[in-house]
């Protein structure tokens, strides 16, 4: 991982472009401080974030920014797995431990489930992977196969990828494209041809991690089209806006992937601000960071938004039931300005 | 297969569809990794609404176990665990797998089924592993999907693991007077536990709720002998009436003659306005 902010040779998680450097970061500070109060009493959720690398302190900055729910796609840890239990006990993580903490926050917690590009590689744990991915993907919560896809466009990839595109359609879920960092383009359109001759309807398939490239023949194909908002790399939120006021609001939706990597858990309540500092409509604000999601998602049957937008918040002792991450009495927000921790 | 009595297939389709009664039907026609699936899907199939639950149903949906209840759930929860006792029960390897399966990758609503069925499920002993984890959860539902009214604990848990429970129960503010067979369980070690947590409690200002004193009450040290005073001596009604409960079960002399400073509350004892079950407000 990169520790020196400067160096943004390779941001590996999401975008590992090499030609990130052609783009230099503007330290321009615009002080997140100075412009929350754009988006108050806005409400945002982020189709793909990857919570399980995240903390605590995000779940409360991310609430207090205004976002109300969160899609955690199953995908890459950092380091390839070597064994099927560890992809049981990631995915068992996802509906279980992670939806709990997130809970915990008043935010609710939804995942996609699926064998990643990158550790499709590994065939004989593919294969295994494979086997139990249905008893996952019928779960609760669960609102898409994802994210699957290509990264190297290896034949194993595709295969997988395949076979992941049938349990979409088995199983009536959405799907979640992750597009390559390498050789985008071309990876992009591979994946959307592939989908199609699987008889996927466009209108069930989100792919991801779009720029201005690709973000036309996507649209035009009729799928959605997702923007990753992640620092020093391929897509930042001025350009996002730009985008935005090109394209229009309808089939586009911004995420964070807020990840293990350089990233930023509210890359999507930064952008709403940017937007309507830039004077763009509430309502196409409102579309791209949070309606569009849902309507994509929500095609699983899965997402009942009575259970983030009723305003049931937090009553601490009605709400956190006496066990949780909260060791014995304490609260779920803290002053952390305070010097006494009581 | 295991514990499965008519009545609760009967009771089960009352509270369906009939395209819900259909697609359980057809699902346990089907093989066990069907089975399995189905109990992941049930709630893309079936409707989450509560069940209805009268007198009548209490207590005889197994008639070999009657304390085994289902109030509270909900058909999600209902079916699922219907669907678990359609398992080939034999051969054993095969079920102990498919169930442990079952348990390494479920998600909250799951583990709480599968605990829930733990007491009717084949080989019971199998799980006692897998129960006492739960106790262990962070997570309240899981936590009280075993500790609370289902008859698994009582059954099978040993003393430790018992006390375990109920010493996490009282720690995390649930209603112990739900778990099934607390007062037929209690045990000295338990009671000296619990004096202890009140006493640590007490020590940073912090209260439990009163009915925890039905614990102590039998196994009473004389150590016990001054927090009792105070109790006696509270502002707070019903820790005198505690108090009060605690001495007039107790076997130490020096213990039992405290109550005879309050003969209005020996008396009310004595004719039965005043017992345990006064003090379990305890809200839910
Ligand atoms: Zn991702």
């Amino acid at each position: 991982m990169c520790q020196n902010p400067n160096n943004q040779t390779k941001n590996p998680s999401h975008f590992e472009s090499i030609d990130a450097t052609e783009e230099s970061p503007t330290h321009r500070d615009l002080l997140w401080e100075d412009y929350q109060n754009l988006i108050k009493d806005m409400r945002f959720f982020d189709p793909h974030i990857h919570m399980v690398s995240r903390t605590t302190d995000d779940y409360q900055m991310m609430a207090k920014a205004g976002i109300v729910a969160i899609i955690e796609p199953a995908f890459w840890v950092g380091q390839p797995r070597t064994g099927l239990a560890s992809f049981k006990d990631y995915y068992s993580s996802l509906v279980g431990w992670e939806r709990f903490r997130s809970s915990q926050f008043g935010i609710k917690h939804y995942c996609t489930m699926g064998l990643n590009s990158r550790e499709a590689n590994n065939e004989r744990l593919a294969e295994e992977v494979m086997e139990i991915l249905p008893l996952f993907a019928y779960k609760e919560g669960v609102v898409g196969i994802g994210e699957i896809g290509f990264d190297d466009q290896t034949a194993l990839e595709e295969k997988y990828y395949r076979l992941q595109l049938d349990l979409a359609k088995k199983t009536n879920l959405p799907v979640q494209i992750h597009t390559p960092h390498r050789d985008k383009k071309r990876g992009t359109e591979r994946s959307m041809s592939i989908a199609l001759e699987h008889g996927l309807d466009p209108s069930f398939v989100v792919v991801d991690h779009n720029n201005e490239e690709t973000v036309k023949s996507v649209l035009d194909q009729g799928f959605w089209a997702a923007f990753t908002i992640y620092p020093f790399t391929k897509m930042g939120n001025e350009r996002m806006v730009a985008v935005v006021e090109k394209y229009g609001p309808e089939r586009i939706m911004i995420n964070s992937s807020a990840d293990w990597g350089i990233s930023d858990p509210l890359a999507i309540p930064k952008t709403a601000a940017l937007m309507k500092q830039r004077g763009i409509p509430l309502d196409v604000i409102r579309k791209v960071t949070y309606q569009n999601a849902i309507d994509a998602f929500a095609k699983s049957g899965q997402i009942d938004v009575a259970d983030f937008e009723t305003e049931s918040k937090p009553d601490p002792s009605a709400k956190f039931h006496g066990n949780s991450i909260l060791r014995g009495g304490q609260q779920p927000v803290m002053n952390k300005n305070s010097l006494l921790i009581q | 297969m295991a514990n499965l009595s008519t009545n609760f297939s009967q009771f089960l389709f009352e509270q369906c569809t009939n395209k819900e009664r259909e697609w359980l039907e057809e699902k346990v026609k089907s093989n066990f990794l069907d089975l399995m699936t189905a109990f992941v899907a049930a709630p893309r199939f079936l409707s989450k609404k509560n069940i209805s639950y009268d007198s009548k149903s209490r207590g005889s949906l197994i008639p070999e176990l009657t304390s085994f209840e289902v109030n509270g759930w909900n058909l999600v929860r209902l079916a699922r665990v219907w669907l678990l006792l359609h398992l080939p029960s034999e051969p054993k390897e095969q079920y102990i797998k498919n169930i442990e399966t079952l348990f390494d990758t479920a998600e909250l609503n799951e583990l709480v089924a599968l605990y829930s069925a733990l007491p009717l499920l084949s080989y019971p002993t199998e799980w006692l592993p897998r129960a006492t984890d739960a106790v262990r959860s962070n997570m309240g539902f899981v936590f009280d999907s075993i500790a609370l009214q289902n008859p698994y604990p009582e059954l099978y848990f040993p003393e430790p693991a018992w006390n375990q429970l109920v010493l996490k129960t009282i720690f995390n503010e649930k209603p112990i007077h739900r778990i099934y067979g607390i007062n037929r369980r209690r045990n000295e070690d338990l009671s000296i536990a619990v004096f202890d947590f009140i006493s640590e409690r007490s020590a940073a200002g912090r209260n439990v709720p009163i009915s925890v004193w039905m614990l102590i009450s039998g196994f009473t040290l004389e150590s016990m002998v001054p927090k009792l005073f105070l109790m006696f001596k509270s502002e707070i009604q019903t820790e005198k009436q505690a108090a009060a409960l605690v001495c007039y079960e107790s076997k130490e002399p020096k213990i039992r003659s405290l109550l005879t400073k309050y003969p209005d509350l020996e008396l009310s004892i004595q004719n039965e306005d005043l017992d345990w079950s006064k003090l379990q407000s305890i809200p839910e």
